[in-house]
């Protein structure tokens, strides 16, 4: 691509899939601020008029607007915290020459490809079922009350299961970090004098940095809008205990037919997202830096 | 304090032997280099030494004091690696500080220690780099910065130069040399690069399939090669061997001149020869002869002056008095 003609042929080339791209993006988000705008309810059809900002009025005020706030963050820093320490842990585990080793990391990815309303699903009818679930049985067997978790704890519930999801991403990407670092370097550590724990706070965590910022970057951008998993499981009760932002979304739009407002709390969303995502580069992001 | 002894020290990794027992002595305070070709355990070697690999069996003495089984940073030794092995997330101060700071001393002592060493090794104006932003010889001076500053009972230097262009390795050279006689510090070298081993060394050890076969000063090594590989390896160009007719004159198997050892002309010699490729180095030009009957090819050193070309004849005659002689097991022959 050397040539301004072949650059010109490229740039046209190029050109119908962007436009097709750039369409793909923007309608739908150009007619979600129109919608946000209406009053638009689909139990009472007919004449949508303009109202302004009355829909962001009535999502902000909305008592389950905080609520859903606060569980986002949570749900987002409780999985975020788990499957980063988690995966460190794991990593080195794996990381360790061992019999069956093929085998047992296959087993450990497993989880990431089962679909989210499955495993949730499985979560909790087979293991935090109060009457048959593998935990209340464990508790029986123990003499001790089973405990309903998904009443009892919800959003905690949630955030084992989604953790449970995303730990073999995180342990993936952490182990390959590991494996790229120079052996010689602990080795120089260990002439150096320093003990199995200094090398690892010293050595080890500063090479993962990088990893780290990549996998808290790439799971927040999935965590924001946990949806199946809360669907399936809590229904985002109850009350309200375990309703995130999308789930709270999807209760305006869907549940409560009313397209207005629900499209005023994407529009929310999208603008907290942003601010999560700024937050994050400039706590992490210098650590993307060669 | 850097007097190491190795008894009866072997290594194996699973069914493979690569050290059948060996021993060696280190003198406090000696300059030695073990070289060798690739794949012959010179490394393993030093890294028994160092502890970070386990002997299999056998006794390893620093100091009298029994180090077989002590783990690395008790043996009091500093080891500089061939990639240097630099912390990159630290600054070179924060490098060389490491192992003070990983011994718990304070502060001002270890910052005392950094400006020592960075002063001997010119790094001061360095110090608040990163490793990343260095070249290859400053990198190179921050690893054995990181060494000294530890004040170890002897230095481990793995293959350090084989990745520095040739220019800088002759520099290096003459740094390591220097430190080494400003410090008294035993050494340990490891390199494949018989010339290093020549220049640096007060002792060589030459290895060859874990098996040591000669030790000696670098001229011993030169003069008196204890069998035909010593002799080939040590020596630049190497050494030419003949076996056949000739050897058989002088009573051997075999027989050893090396290549500054032929006087060539072009007019009359003990042997004859036509000249092959001439490398010429401008003070010498070295001849690659063929067609004489005795080698493929004899390699022979003349002065830079000498007008022979592909294709000329050329009579080559061996210095009586520097031919080696070898037996048919490949050991000299007084």
């Amino acid at each position: 691509m050397a040539t301004q003609h072949s650059r010109t042929a490229a740039r046209l080339m190029i050109s119908p899939s962007v436009l097709l791209l750039l369409c793909w993006m923007i309608v739908p988000l150009a007619m979600t601020v129109y919608f946000s705008t209406l009053r638009y309810n689909l139990l009472m059809p007919g004449s949508n008029p303009f109202v302004g900002w009355e829909n962001y009025q009535y999502f902000l005020t909305d008592p389950a607007f905080l609520t859903a706030l606060v569980n986002t963050l949570l749900l987002v820093g409780g999985v975020l915290i788990i499957t980063v320490i988690g995966g460190i842990l794991l990593g080195m585990l794996l990381d360790q020459p061992m019999w069956g080793q093929g085998i047992v990391r296959i087993l450990v990815i497993a989880p990431f490809f089962v679909m989210p309303t499955v495993s949730a699903l499985v979560w909790k009818n087979m293991f935090m079922n109060p009457v048959n679930g593998l935990f209340a049985y464990l508790a029986e067997f123990l003499g001790l009350q089973p405990f309903d978790f998904l009443s009892q704890a919800p959003l905690l519930s949630i955030i084992g299961i989604v953790s449970w999801q995303w730990l073999p991403f995180a342990t993936l990407i952490l182990l390959t970090a590991m494996q790229s670092l120079d052996q010689e370097q602990l080795e120089a550590a260990e002439m150096d004098g320093a003990g199995a724990f200094s090398r690892f706070i010293y050595i080890v965590l500063p090479h993962l940095s990088r990893a780290v910022t990549v996998v808290i970057l790439i799971q927040t951008i999935f965590l924001l809008s946990v949806f199946a998993e809360i669907l399936v499981t809590t229904n985002g009760g109850p009350g309200n205990a375990s309703t995130n932002l999308t789930y709270l979304v999807y209760a305006e739009s869907l549940l409560r037919f009313d397209v207005g407002t629900g499209s005023a709390g994407g529009v929310v969303a999208i603008v907290l997202a942003n601010i999560v995502a700024i937050f994050l580069m400039r706590m992490i992001g210098k650590n993307l830096d060669a | 304090m850097g007097r190491i002894t190795l008894d009866q020290v072997t290594k194996s990794f699973g069914a493979v032997e690569v050290i059948p027992p060996l021993n060696l002595t280190i003198d406090e305070g000696e300059f030695v280099v073990f070289v060798g070709p690739s794949g012959c355990g010179k490394s393993t070697l030093l890294r028994l030494i160092a502890g970070l690999e386990d002997v299999s069996s056998g006794e390893i003495r620093i100091d009298r004091e029994v180090a077989t089984h002590l783990p690395p940073a008790k043996r009091g030794l500093a080891m500089v690696f061939q990639s240097y092995a630099l912390y990159p997330h630290m600054s070179v101060r924060k490098n060389i500080a490491f192992p003070l700071k990983m011994a718990g001393m304070d502060k001002a002592e270890q910052d005392k220690r950094v400006d020592y060493a960075a002063g001997v090794l010119n790094l001061t104006d360095y110090l608040d780099r990163r490793p990343g932003q260095l070249s290859g010889g400053q990198r190179q001076r921050v690893a054995i910065g990181r060494a000294i500053v530890r004040e170890p009972a002897a230095f481990l230097f793995d293959e350090p130069l084989s990745n520095l262009d040739a220019a800088l390795r002759v520099g290096m050279r003459l740094e390591i040399s220097e430190l080494h006689e400003r410090l008294k510090t035993t050494m340990i070298y490891v390199t494949h690069d018989q010339v290093e081993a020549m220049t640096m060394a007060d002792k060589i050890v030459v290895l060859h399939a874990g098996v040591i076969e000669q030790v000696g000063s670098p001229l011993e090594l030169y003069h008196t090669p204890r069998n035909k590989f010593v002799a080939g390896f040590i020596g630049s160009p190497k050494m030419n061997i003949l076996e056949g007719p000739v050897a058989a004159q002088h009573n051997a198997s075999a027989i050893g001149v090396r290549p500054e050892h032929l006087a060539s002309s072009a007019e009359s010699g003990t042997w004859e020869g036509r000249v092959g490729v001439s490398e010429h180095l401008g003070s010498d030009t070295f001849f690659h002869v063929h067609d004489t009957g005795l080698a493929e090819t004899i390699t022979v050193r003349a002065s830079g002056e000498m007008p022979l070309r592909h294709g000329d004849r050329i009579f080559l005659t061996p210095d009586p008095d520097k031919i080696h002689r070898f037996d048919a097991e490949g050991l000299r022959m007084p």
